[in-house]
């Protein structure tokens, strides 16, 4: 369990029809990694779940695990095994036959099973409730069994589609960390699909982005955040404002935008973009909300400066999102720490906004994610 | 290549064994039991009675003699036409029809109290009730019926009894124990189809329909009835095609001088020996009841998909 | 308030009317099996007795048709389940083009008249032993096998659309997860989608047991040497009738009841006991009545009827209808001799106005022997009926009698060929 297995995709493609729902994915999996597969509803990420736990055959391409071409091996014959959406969890069987069931299958004794299911339930913190049937559990203790069955298969690769979905929020968060908990407990390969950013960041060695069936972008949580690949990166992952405008100037690794309403703005080039980006060209601009602040007493030389009016502010608890309308009813969002005083910015007032351009990526415009 | 693969993604799905289980069943089902046979029957049904010596020999070519047989009666009789097949085909149509509205009649009422009464305890003992005599043998029901409609059955001796009539009436001569009977015989299947799609209707519509001031024939024409339409068609469905397609009922309850179809159907299997135009009349009898139900459904806009429901 | 009065008043009106129809035949029946008249009739009510049961047991050819209505019953059982379920899994899988044509095929046995499909099943195998060659003969002729297959042809649908219904609720993803954790797809359909449809199993067997017992319209073109319950049910009923088939009947609604009963009250206490264990409550069991009986009206009329059949069977031992019956005939042999009495007056009025009027008498007489022997009738009868006389009278010492096949008895003092036969002497 030490190094663990990779997964590989190349050059996958998958099809329903006229409908192509994977259009040439090539990702590397390192060997127990956590990698998430992060995107909207209906943009093929799970479709790339079942092509690698064998549910479903690529129309185009390969599956490797462990480097072995998996066409032609059915899912009961691969080293992988799913934790589904809703779990299914056999409701006609008791928690520690549903545990162990991996083993019946494959004709273990039931005393053999017994010892085994103590043994995951222990792990999973559900001593002694091996004879409840799952409808007798709540649903945290429904996720651990579900946890607790695939690894009884022992398998080289965990496969989890959306596991934490039907949870209520404090119980996910808890989950997130117990599931990174046991991934490197165990040491081996989880591949994990989600449309929570939140849940891909804070769990995931890496990140890949989808959008409609297309890989868009994959790196470490930080690279996803800080310097996304495409405006759909940018507006997908957190909350971002965009500026829409015209390359004036590129100078090193920065260059200077000119805004249609709010002027001329500087931003780091994003580094799938070096190279790609001339003068004049459609560019976009993101800024994070938490990366804009009020403009002090005095105005830094250097910083770019947005004049701009509050409509409104929400107090969120640790932070104010200070909702803003720049130059030509310009929509920017401010996120403030919440320092345990008022924020300066009352309703009404006007205020300037200043951000560090290191802080701010530019890219070739494109779609952006839709809300 | 992109085209879906139905076969291998079934096999896929299910396996190997299971899959090639499940697959010969169906086909076996389909094939032999259900398509063959009919087929079988029709091309029997254009082919002379000859004695088995003769079978393949050089008289054995297509005829529509069987069919000729129904509409003209035997060459050389004095009438122009078989009146008097035809009249008993037209006959167990049109009292099959008056059946089936009968029947609709009967269940509409007790459909919609019991599916609107939802959950209460009166109700589950009403539908226990319902469904004790549908598993009684029809034959045992029929019989029930000529006890209770026979000379000296229970009504003519209450009549009796009661000085309202001074004869007992002949109520099997009447053909009246028959409609009572085949009425009788698939009540529940009028009943249950719609009893289920009106329990599946929310309260709240017709609550809100009152509460509009509609009236009470106002909210089942405009509510009611199209939600029930699909439990209304096939019980309709059901009721008609057993009716039109029953021997039990007008074996036992029919009277001596007026035939059922299907008693004409039995006869020629089973006395005449001419299978070939005993399946001549059962193809008519299947085609003309098929023709009646499609033209039914269409009229009335429903799916194949809603029988059975 | 008035018209919601009057609306009740409808709404139990019709639904006597309604339960009246369903029901009230059915009850009928069952009573004509403790009257003691041979033909099943409730009026005129002669004596309580249970002499059809007897008649029903001896009954070779009913007995025969039960065996055989049993073999068919688990061979239609066997087949139309495993192809109803087969059907319904395929329908959940099946290409979304051909779903439409390929449900209407496998509904379609429904709606063809069973006349058609015992005709069809017939000829269609009657041709392949004629293709095959008379070795086959023997087996493809075998009316068990004939009628095992045509009732499966529909049966099959109710038992798929069982299945529908249960498979609707089946998340395939149990058996995703299944073959995930390493299970074969044979595995994966035994351990999780077989328990999963056991009820509906349990169900469907039930409804294609019940539906091939009373078969009748198919069955009557292919049972072959093999006549079913029902054939023969229809055979005694269309030529000739007696009270034994309504103990039968009686027989056969006591069974459903008791099965629709033990059925509700099963569903009854299971429900409770899972509401009781959702709220956490024990179900405690009551001061009086056992827990399984408390607000479970099913279970309760179900033990109430027990007692009833308990008690008919035990009563059944020594209730003798002996003496009643003996004067129920007394009754009729009075009655008879009215009759017979006013008879002869009116014979004797018209002999006398046609001796008066000269009209032949010779002719009469020959058309109808009665009429001239009638006076000889009363008094055979006289001395047959006599053999009962003391028991009538003497209503201590009934129990000798009944050892003399009764319904004979008296069922033919009143045809008309022992009077004829008494005639004869």
């Amino acid at each position: 369990m030490s190094v663990g297995v990779g997964v590989n995709l190349e050059n996958l493609w998958i099809r329903f029809g006229d409908f192509v729902a994977v259009r040439n994915a090539n990702v590397n999996i390192n060997g127990g990694d956590f990698f998430s597969f992060l995107g909207p509803s209906g943009c093929g990420k799970t479709t790339i779940l079942r092509a690698v736990s064998g549910f479903l055959d690529p129309s185009e391409g390969r599956v490797l695990i462990g480097g072995n071409d998996m066409a032609g091996i059915g899912p009961n014959k691969r080293p992988t095994a799913l934790i589904f959406q809703n779990l299914a969890l056999f409701p006609l069987m008791k928690v520690w036959e549903n545990i162990t069931f991996s083993m019946e299958v494959k004709g273990a004794s039931t005393a053999e099973r017994r010892k085994r299911a103590d043994e995951l339930l222990d792990m999973i913190a559900l001593e002694g409730q091996g004879d409840k049937l799952p409808s007798e559990l709540s649903g945290g203790q429904k996720q651990r069994v579900a946890i607790a069955r695939a690894l009884c298969a022992e398998p080289d690769v965990l496969l989890l589609d959306e596991p934490l979905s039907a949870l209520d929020l404090k119980l996910r968060q808890h989950m997130r960390t117990e599931l990174r908990e046991i991934q490197q407990r165990v040491g081996i390969t989880f591949i994990y699909i989600t449309h929570d950013q939140g849940e891909a960041l804070t769990m995931s060695d890496n990140v890949a982005v989808m959008r409609a069936g297309v890989i868009d972008q994959i790196g470490t949580g930080h690279e996803v955040y800080d310097r996304p690949a495409t405006p759909f990166v940018a507006s997908f992952v957190g909350e971002n404002n965009v500026f829409r405008g015209k390359v004036h100037e590129i100078s090193g690794t920065q260059a200077l935008l000119e805004t249609n309403r709010t002027g001329l703005l500087r931003a780091e080039i994003t580094p799938a973009a070096i190279g790609k980006l001339n003068v004049g060209d459609d560019a976009m601009m993101f800024v994070r909300p938490e990366a804009l602040a009020p403009v002090g007493a005095t105005v830094p030389e250097d910083k770019t400066v947005i004049p701009a009016t509050v409509l409104n502010e929400e107090f969120e608890g640790n932070s104010y999102s200070v909702f803003l309308e720049g130059a030509g009813g310009k929509e920017i969002k401010m996120s403030l720490p919440n320092l345990g005083q008022d924020p300066e910015a009352s309703k009404g007032s006007e205020l300037s906004l200043t951000y560090d351009a290191r802080n701010a990526v530019v890219m070739p415009a494109g779609e952006l994610a839709s809300e | 290549m992109s085209k879906p693969r139905p076969f291998s993604q079934f096999f896929r799905n299910n396996g190997k064994v299971m899959g090639s289980i499940m697959l010969f069943l169906v086909l076996f089902w389909i094939v032999v039991l259900i398509l063959l046979p009919q087929l079988s029957m029709l091309d029997f049904s254009f082919r002379h009675n000859l004695p088995p010596s003769e079978v393949g020999g050089p008289k054995d070519v297509y005829t529509l003699d069987n069919y000729k047989f129904l509409l003209f009666g035997a060459e050389g009789s004095d009438s122009r036409f078989n009146t008097v097949d035809l009249q008993v085909f037209v006959r167990t149509i049109i009292a099959a029809i008056a059946v089936t509205i009968l029947d609709l009649i009967l269940c509409y009422p007790l459909a919609y109290y019991l599916g609107q009464s939802k959950g209460k305890g009166i109700t589950r003992l009403l539908v226990v009730m319902l469904i004790i005599p549908y598993w009684i043998n029809e034959i045992l029901r029929a019989f029930a019926l000529r006890i209770i409609f026979g000379d000296a059955g229970l009504i003519n001796d209450v009549l009796l009894l009661l000085n309202l009539i001074q004869e007992p009436i002949d109520f099997i001569r009447a053909d009246v124990a028959l409609y009572a009977g085949l009425g009788y015989a698939y009540i529940l299947l009028m009943l249950f189809p719609m009893y289920n799609v009106i329990e599946s209707l929310d309260r709240n519509q017709i609550e809100a329909a009152r509460d509009m001031g509609a009236s009470w024939i106002r909210i089942h024409r405009r509510i009611v009835i199209p939600h029930a339409k699909p439990g209304i068609a096939s019980g309709m469905t059901m009721v008609f095609m057993l009716s039109a397609g029953a021997l039990a009922a007008p074996q036992i309850l029919g009277g001596p001088s007026s035939l059922w179809f299907t008693q004409l159907v039995y006869q020629w299997f089973n006395d005449s020996l001419n299978w070939q135009q005993g399946a001549a009349y059962a193809i008519v009898l299947l085609v003309s009841s098929i023709v009646i139900v499609l033209t039914f459904m269409k009229i009335f806009k429903v799916n194949m998909g809603d029988i059975g429901k | 308030m008035k018209s919601s009065f009057i609306g009740r008043v409808a709404l139990v009106a019709y639904l006597v009317i309604f339960f009246g129809y369903l029901l009230g035949p059915l009850f009928v029946m069952s009573m004509t099996a403790f009257n003691s008249s041979a033909f099943p009739s409730i009026s005129p009510w002669a004596c309580y007795t249970y002499e059809w049961f007897d008649v029903l047991f001896k009954d070779e050819r009913i007995l025969n048709g039960i065996r055989n209505s049993v073999i068919i019953g688990i061979g239609t059982v066997i087949l139309s389940v495993s192809m109803g379920l087969a059907a319904a899994l395929v329908l959940t899988q099946v290409w979304p083009k051909f779903r439409s044509t390929y449900y209407t095929i496998i509904i379609a046995p429904i709606l063809i008249p069973g006349v058609v499909l015992g005709i069809s099943t017939l000829v269609f195998w009657d041709r392949v032993s004629n293709f095959l060659g008379p070795s086959t003969e023997a087996f493809l002729h075998n009316g068990i096998f004939l009628t095992v297959l045509g009732q499966s042809t529909f049966i099959a649908s109710y038992a798929m659309l069982v299945f529908v219904a249960r498979l609707q609720r089946f998340d395939p993803g149990l058996t995703e997860a299944a073959l995930d954790l390493g299970a074969t797809h044979t595995q994966a359909f035994r351990k999780i989608l077989l328990p999963f449809m056991r009820p509906a199993i349990a169900s469907a067997a039930v409804l294609a047991f019940l539906a091939s017992f009373e078969n009748y319209n198919t069955t009557t073109f292919t049972f072959g040497n093999y006549p079913t319950l029902t054939i023969e049910l229809a055979q005694k009923v269309r030529y000739g009738i007696n009270p034994s088939i309504s103990a039968l009947a009686f027989i056969i609604v006591m069974l459903t009841i008791f099965a629709a009963l033990a059925n509700e009250a099963y569903r009854r206490n299971k429900q409770r006991n899972e509401d009781a264990r959702l709220k956490g409550v024990p179900r405690k069991a009551g001061r009086v009545l056992p827990s399984f009986l408390t607000g479970n009206p099913a279970a309760i009329i179900f033990v109430l009827l027990s007692f009833v059949v308990i008690t008919m069977f035990w009563t059944a031992q020594s209730y003798d209808p002996g003496e009643c019956k003996a004067r129920v005939l007394a009754e009729k042999q009075a009655l008879a001799a009215e009759r017979i009495e006013a008879l002869r007056q009116q014979r004797f009025q018209q002999r006398l106005e046609a001796a008066h009027s000269g009209v032949d008498i010779f002719g009469r007489s020959t058309v109808d022997p009665t009429v001239t022997e009638a006076p000889a009738a009363p008094e055979s009868n006289g001395a047959f009926g006599g053999v009962f006389a003391p028991t009538n009278l003497n209503s201590t010492a009934p129990a000798a009698e009944p050892e003399s096949n009764p319904g004979g008895a008296f069922g033919g003092v009143f045809a008309p060929t022992n009077l004829q036969g008494t005639d004869g002497n």
